[in-house]
């Protein structure tokens, strides 16, 4: 009785070969896969394998729903598994991606009309640049911490006075120290909606700051890496 | 079946509701298809074992299990199915004295691969159709209570969890499959149904979410009480507190919870925190005092400080959970939560486990103790020398006296007292009325 399923239902997996490799500091690159067929959710992650590895791990979709390409934004861990596999890609290499998964993303009818405070730290940026990608006319302020100002991914892409920079280890920052000591001297609307992406110390902190704030914790969406 | 005499067919099941579901289903397929039901000791024809591998304490049971029939059951032909089938599928194929080991996805049509098998068809588990829902309705003479299946899948990918490799990605069933289910299981006899799937509350059917759809199920006609299983505890609003005034749907929640920590809750990848927690549970405590919550609580997860342990505990007096799954953390291969760093030793999940279960029964005896004096409406699950036995509205066992008692009665119990130990404790009752 296939007819019961629902064509969306199914585990996706697709192949693809890798098309460009971009370097964006000495760790840090993107990876450049055909988008074809595949649709999704600005927001959304997939999980990545490598064509006869046996493990995979998530990613946010870097690239907008209607780009060219499906884009990943990729930081090598050191000690990592799977990162300084991924960093010995080449061009026309071949990857597994699943998905895509996740909550975590914007719906059309809240783009056109919402306020926006995307808070990223380091490579947690991904989503943020897939939704102002996907809605360019979308209201919204992005706050990333990251320890270097080298690590600003594809800053220029933002307006400038939409993206802070807080740095943590280099004096190259909008902000010289942490999100948080940024954050907590913020004013926003009381109608913002916050979306979080990045490592779950930053997340903690961030959210706590915000409650002190008076936020409601449902006007704040979290999407946890580490 | 293809062969003239009655073949006979023994099941094992282990892990969650959905498994217990799951098999009940088979069972209602093979016995309309005239095998014989019969116990694995009894040398079946054939041995169905709906595996778990929730937790490493699954796996030791699924392969005890496994090991155990293989061996009381010499010349059957053994059919392995379940999480631990899609976990560890190519260990269980290598193993000669296993048959078919058949995934999740392909469970449902479990007969045809035994019809076909005996036949003398030569297929192969790959080939049956991928279907999560074609589950038949239960029949009504396994339980009292049936379960049907709404959802299937995860792709919450919380840290600890395996679930979402084994069940692979959120799906509904579609709205009318849903309701022609509920129908066809209250036509069979059930006078109590559960809602049932991996996370209900991701339920969406095109426009129809999770608290439409059981709006609708308690639109079905006929004289029948609904439960949810369990449900994660984020995403449902006032709508859904409401739909709980409905006679038909009862008092209780298992509300995962799994840490009363924040900084634990976001290690897990869980979307919600403490207070919003409190606040669901808040809102159904005003609305219906006595209702009952019970939940899942994960002790020893990665980087747990005393501190996090401690707010679990204060969240658990808190929220006066009537009972408490208590889950020692275990790793499981391939989860996010296997790469944290700070795993702890198993001697302070042992110790945190218990204090965990401690004040589980404690809360379990201050909720029980406050239905002293009230009455319940019992379905009545089993008759021993005379003595009733089954669950009031609230989910509380209770046990009374009734001539004549029959299973599947709903009888009107006043409660009178308390008795048993521990986990054990249980309600005596005498009848009102029926
Ligand atoms: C939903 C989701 C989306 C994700 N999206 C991205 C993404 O867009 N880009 C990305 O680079 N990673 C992302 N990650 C993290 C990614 O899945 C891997 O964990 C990461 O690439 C490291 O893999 P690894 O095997 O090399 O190291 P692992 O063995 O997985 O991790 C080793 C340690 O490295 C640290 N770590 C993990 N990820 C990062 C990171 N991004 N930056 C700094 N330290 C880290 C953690 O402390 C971790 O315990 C995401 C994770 C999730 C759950
Ligand atoms: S919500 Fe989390 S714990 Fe529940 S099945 Fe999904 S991944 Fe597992």
């Amino acid at each position: 009785m296939m007819s019961l399923m629902k064509p969306d239902m199914q585990m996706d997996v697709s192949f693809y070969k890798v098309e460009e490799i971009r370097h964006l500091t000495d760790e840090t690159f993107s990876l450049k896969l055909p988008r074809a067929r595949f649709a999704f959710k600005a927001g959304q992650h997939i999980s990545l394998g490598i064509v006869g590895g046996n493990q995979s791990r998530e990613y946010s979709i870097y690239s907008g729903e209607n780009d060219e390409n499906l884009e990943l934004l990729i930081k090598e861990v050191d000690n990592g598994y799977f990162t300084p596999r991924l960093r010995k890609l080449k061009a026309g290499s071949m990857v597994e991606v699943h998905g895509p998964f996740g909550k975590f993303g914007m719906e059309p009818e809240l783009a056109a009309n919402g306020k926006f405070v995307f808070i990223a730290s380091g490579t947690g940026i991904a989503p943020f640049r897939s939704i102002v990608h996907t809605y360019p006319g979308i209201d919204y302020r992005i706050i990333h911490g990251v320890r270097y100002s080298k690590e600003a991914y594809d800053r220029e892409e933002y307006a400038a006075d939409r993206y802070t920079l807080c740095t943590s280890r280099d004096k190259g920052g909008n902000y010289n120290g942490r999100l948080t000591g940024y954050l907590k001297s913020c004013t926003f609307d009381p109608e913002t909606h916050f979306d979080l992406c990045g490592n779950s110390n930053m997340i903690f902190d961030a959210l706590e700051i915000l409650k002190d704030k008076g936020f409601d914790r449902d006007q704040i969406h979290c999407e946890v890496y580490f | 079946m293809t062969t003239n005499d009655k073949k006979s067919v023994a099941f094992k099941t282990l892990g969650c509701r959905l498994n217990q579901y799951e098999t009940d289903a088979l069972v209602t397929d093979f016995s309309n298809a005239g095998y014989e039901l019969v116990d694995y000791n009894a040398s079946p024809d054939v041995v169905i074992i709906n595996t778990c591998t929730v937790t490493n304490q699954s796996d030791t049971k699924s392969r005890s299990v496994i090991s155990q029939s293989v061996r009381k059951a010499k010349n059957a032909v053994v059919v392995v199915t379940g999480c631990m089938a899609n976990n560890f599928k190519a260990k269980l194929e290598s193993q000669e004295n296993i048959t078919f080991v058949v995934e999740n996805n392909r469970k449902s049509s479990i007969l045809s691969l035994i019809d076909a098998h005996f036949s003398g068809e030569i297929v192969h588990p790959d080939q049956l159709p991928q279907d999560v829902f074609r589950y038949e309705p239960v029949h009504k003479s396994l339980h009292t209570r049936s379960a049907v299946k709404i959802q299937d899948g995860c792709d919450n990918f919380c840290t600890f969890c395996i679930i979402p490799m084994v069940r692979g990605m959120a799906a509904s069933r579609p709205v009318a499959d849903v309701l022609e289910s509920v129908r066809k299981t209250v036509e069979n006899g059930f006078k109590e149904i559960v809602i049932t799937g991996v996370n209900i509350g991701r339920y969406e059917d095109g426009r129809v979410r999770f608290e439409e759809l059981l709006a609708k199920i308690l639109e079905v006609p006929g004289d029948f009480r609904v439960r949810i299983s369990s449900l994660e505890p984020d995403g449902f609003g006032d709508d859904f507190v409401k739909l709980f005034a409905h006679p038909k749907l009862m008092p209780h929640l298992h509300l995962c919870l799994q840490s009363g920590s924040d900084k634990t809750l976001l290690r897990m990848r869980r979307m919600y925190d403490v207070a919003q927690f409190r606040k669901t549970v808040n809102k159904f405590r005003s609305a219906y005092p006595g209702f009952n919550f019970t939940t899942d609580i994960i002790v020893g997860f990665p980087g747990e400080t005393d501190e996090e342990f401690q707010q679990t505990l204060d969240a658990i007096k808190e929220f006066n959970f009537s009972h408490i799954h208590t889950f020692k953390y275990s790793v499981r291969k391939g989860t996010r939560a296997e790469r944290l760093e700070n795993h702890l030793p198993e001697k302070i999940k042992s110790e945190r486990s218990l204090k965990v279960r401690d004040l589980s029964v404690e809360n379990m005896k201050r909720y029980f103790e406050s239905f002293i004096g009230q009455t319940q409406n019992v379905l009545i699950e089993r008759i021993s020398e005379g003595t009733a036995s089954g669950y009031g509205e609230n989910y509380i066992p209770v046990h009374f006296k009734l001539p004549g008692a029959q299973k599947n009665m709903i009888i009107k119990v006043k409660l009178t007292g308390l008795v048993g130990e521990d986990e054990d404790m249980f309600f005596l009752g005498e009848i009102v009325g029926e």
